[in-house]
Parts: structure tokens; sequence; C-alpha cells
């Protein structure tokens, strides 16, 4: 495995990767304005591949990196990573028609039913693309076992989504149980990216493991990291939305503060939050610095999953990346 | 993960003036009365030596927050 610059193996990997989807997208071309609607949610920024663009976003990329520090190769596991691609779309626009909180989502622009179709599309192409595996030679029990993965992966996925839209507004969310919400929901998908990307480059189980732990862990980090930013960016404060820090003020705030930040998330209340009002006090209760100890904790737990894989011989270098 | 222990740390740091001076001259001094595991340890002192005590956005803390952000976007 050669490291060349990170913009070039990006832009490399990037392209095949967007090759493939258009490869498994080609069945639909017939029907144009069919086709368009699929790529729509693939052309946003936000999902991390951008078709026909040059825009470095390397997340997708992640599993396929895994993959690489492994065994030193990883076009094999394109199709793969593929479907996880797809896959996360299809989660996206499920979850933008179920929350219905975004007005450039697709279901805001075309309705539930189109989107709700499209999401479904885009989860028969992610299985097509698994099938795909059968074209770079991947061995039959691998596809099985990469299938069962991603499928287990999804079913936690979806149970993450009905507790988190089961939530009563109002009611108290523990920390505890917004970390489980936030592994099933979000942390999940990174664990399952990487056991995947490992899964196709070894069959060595105690390798499986430490990078399905470095995934769950990078995970988390990366959920937290976000809702650090949707507090500091203002937008979790304006959608009411009870992430980690604002749990942590809930509940360790002295009684005048925690009233404050109470009305402040208080979805039944009309009038909109004070923006500046509510993240200075998430900052002086120490909500924000609890928060980035949380982050910095599964952080260094991922280094630690990096550290043991580097013991066994895989070059981790570009998976350090994601953490610095 | 519960994390009581750190959660009380983080509390007694921002609520009390006089353990707020003493964990910025000699955090361990501080941790050490709170029953925090190795790793929540490792994470207290991590996260301060990167960013001190989070009081105020700054750039440090955007940095800090940068890889995992830019690299992946949760599902909201």
């Amino acid at each position: 495995m050669s490291l060349c610059h990170p913009i070039m193996w990006q832009e490399r990997q990037l392209k095949l990767l967007r090759d493939e989807i258009e490869a498994i997208l080609v069945p639909l071309s017939e029907i144009a304005g069919f086709s368009d609607l699929i790529k729509q949610p693939l052309t946003q920024s936000r999902q991390g591949l951008v078709i026909g663009s040059t825009k470095h976003d390397p997340w997708p990329l992640l599993p396929l990196i895994v993959c690489e520090a492994i065994s030193g190769q990883y076009k094999h596991a394109l199709p793969a990573i593929a479907a996880l691609q797809l896959l996360r779309i299809a989660a996206e626009v499920f979850d933008d028609v179920e929350d219905a909180d975004s007005s450039m989502s697709l279901s805001a622009r075309y309705g539930s039913a189109i989107a709700t179709n499209v999401a479904t599309t885009l989860i028969i192409l992610a299985e097509k693309a698994i099938t795909r595996l059968k074209r770079t030679r991947v061995e039959d029990q691998t596809i099985i076992r990469v299938f069962d993965t991603i499928n287990s992966c999804y079913i936690t996925t979806c149970i993450g989504q009905h507790l988190d839209l089961s939530l009563i507004p109002g009611e108290g969310v523990s920390e505890e149980k917004y970390l489980k919400i936030a592994y099933m929901k979000s942390a999940s998908t990174l664990e399952c990216a990487c056991c995947v990307g490992t899964s196709l480059a070894t069959q060595d189980q105690e390798l499986i493991e430490i990078f399905s732990t470095f995934g769950h862990n990078l995970g988390m980090a990366s959920q937290i990291a976000n809702d650090i930013q949707g507090i500091l960016q203002g937008s979790d404060i304006i959608k009411r939305k009870i992430t980690l820090p604002v749990i942590f003020a809930l509940n360790q705030a002295d009684y005048r503060r925690r009233n404050i930040l109470k009305r402040a998330f208080d979805n039944s209340t009309e009038s909109a939050p004070n923006l500046t009002q509510t993240r200075e006090l998430l900052f002086r209760t120490g909500a924000i610095n609890y928060a980035t100890v949380k982050m910095e904790f599964y952080k260094q737990l991922a280094q630690d999953s990096l550290a043991e894989a580097e013991r066994t011989g895989v070059r981790v270098e570009r998976l350090k990346l994601f953490l610095e | 993960m519960k994390s009581q222990a750190l959660q009380e740390l983080v509390k007694r740091i921002f609520s009390d003036e006089k353990t707020k001076l003493q964990f910025t001259s000699d955090p361990d001094s501080v941790i050490s009365q709170f029953a925090l595991t190795d790793q929540e340890k490792r994470a207290v002192l991590t996260a301060y030596a990167k960013l001190g005590l989070v009081t105020s956005n700054s750039q440090q803390l955007e940095a800090a927050l940068k890889p995992t952000y830019t690299w992946y976007s949760p599902i909201p």
C-alpha cells in the first residue's frame, strides 16, 4: 500500500466508488425522471458522496480504507461499500420523511409517497450491489457474512430510530438512554462499515472485533462532536433537540439555570428559544466541557483499537486521520 | 457507559470556583477525589490538555471537532 498524498488516494477511491454506484444505477437509466430522483439524495453534500463532483469527503471510504489497511487491496470491496452508501442515503430519506423537519428534503419537495418509494428503491439497489461482490470474486461465504452484518446493523438502526421516535416530548431523557439511541441510530452504522471492510480483507475474527470496536467508538465520538456543533451553530437549540450537552445541563445545573434551559428546550413553548442565552448557559454549566470529555473518551478508545491493530501488522496511518 | 462520577467532577469544577482553580493548577488532585475509571481519567486529562476548560467557543474547540465532524455526519 503506497501512502501517496491524501487527496490523491481519496480522489482515486471516490472515483471508483462513484463509478460503482453509477453502474448499479444503470437499470434505472431508461426512466429519466425516476433515475434523476434517485440521484438527488446522492448529490447532496451531507451524504458524503457527490456524484460527478470532486468534493473530498472521505467518510464513505472508511470501509475501503479499513480493507486496504489490512489486506493491501480494496477494489474487490467496492460493491459492498456502494451498498453501504446507498443504505445510508435510504436511511436519511426515510428519516426526513419521519421527522419532516427539512425543507430541502425529497419528501418536502415531492411528497412522502415519492420519497418513500425512492428510499425503498435505494434499499433494493443496495441489496443488488452486494450481489455484485460475486463479480469481484469474493467467496460466497464472505458475501453471506457481509449480507448478514449489514442487515443486522440496519435492524439495530431501525430499532434506534423507533426508540428516538417514541420519546415523549417533555419527558426527561437519561444519558444512558441517549447513548443507547446514539449507538443504535448512528454509531452502529460506522461499526458496520468497519466490520464489512474487515470481513472483506480477512477471516481473522480478532481483527474483525478490533475494527468493529474502532467503528463503534469512532461513531460515538462523531455523534457527540455533532451534538457540540449543533449547539455552537445553534441549529439544535432552534430545533429544541435534546442532545448530550443538554441532558447534562438539565440534570446538573442549579434550579434557576435548569428552569431557563427547560423552557428553552420545551417543545410546547411557541416562542423561539434565546439562542445566545441558551448557548451561554450550556457553556457555563460545564455541559459543553462535559461533552468534549465524553467525545475524547470515545476517541481514546478508538485510538486503542488502532494501536491494537497496528501491533498485528495492520497499517493504520490513514485511519488515524479520522481521529486527528 | 454510566458516568456519574464524571458528571459530578465536571459539575463541581463548573459550580465551585475553588475546585476550578485547584483543577487548573493540579488536575490530578481534583480527579483523584472522584471514582473515575482509568479511561475517564485519561479522557479528562487529554481533553484538558487540548482545550483547557471549555467555557466558550474557540478555534481549539472547532479544531477538536473538525476531524470527526467533517468525516462523518450522523443521521439526525
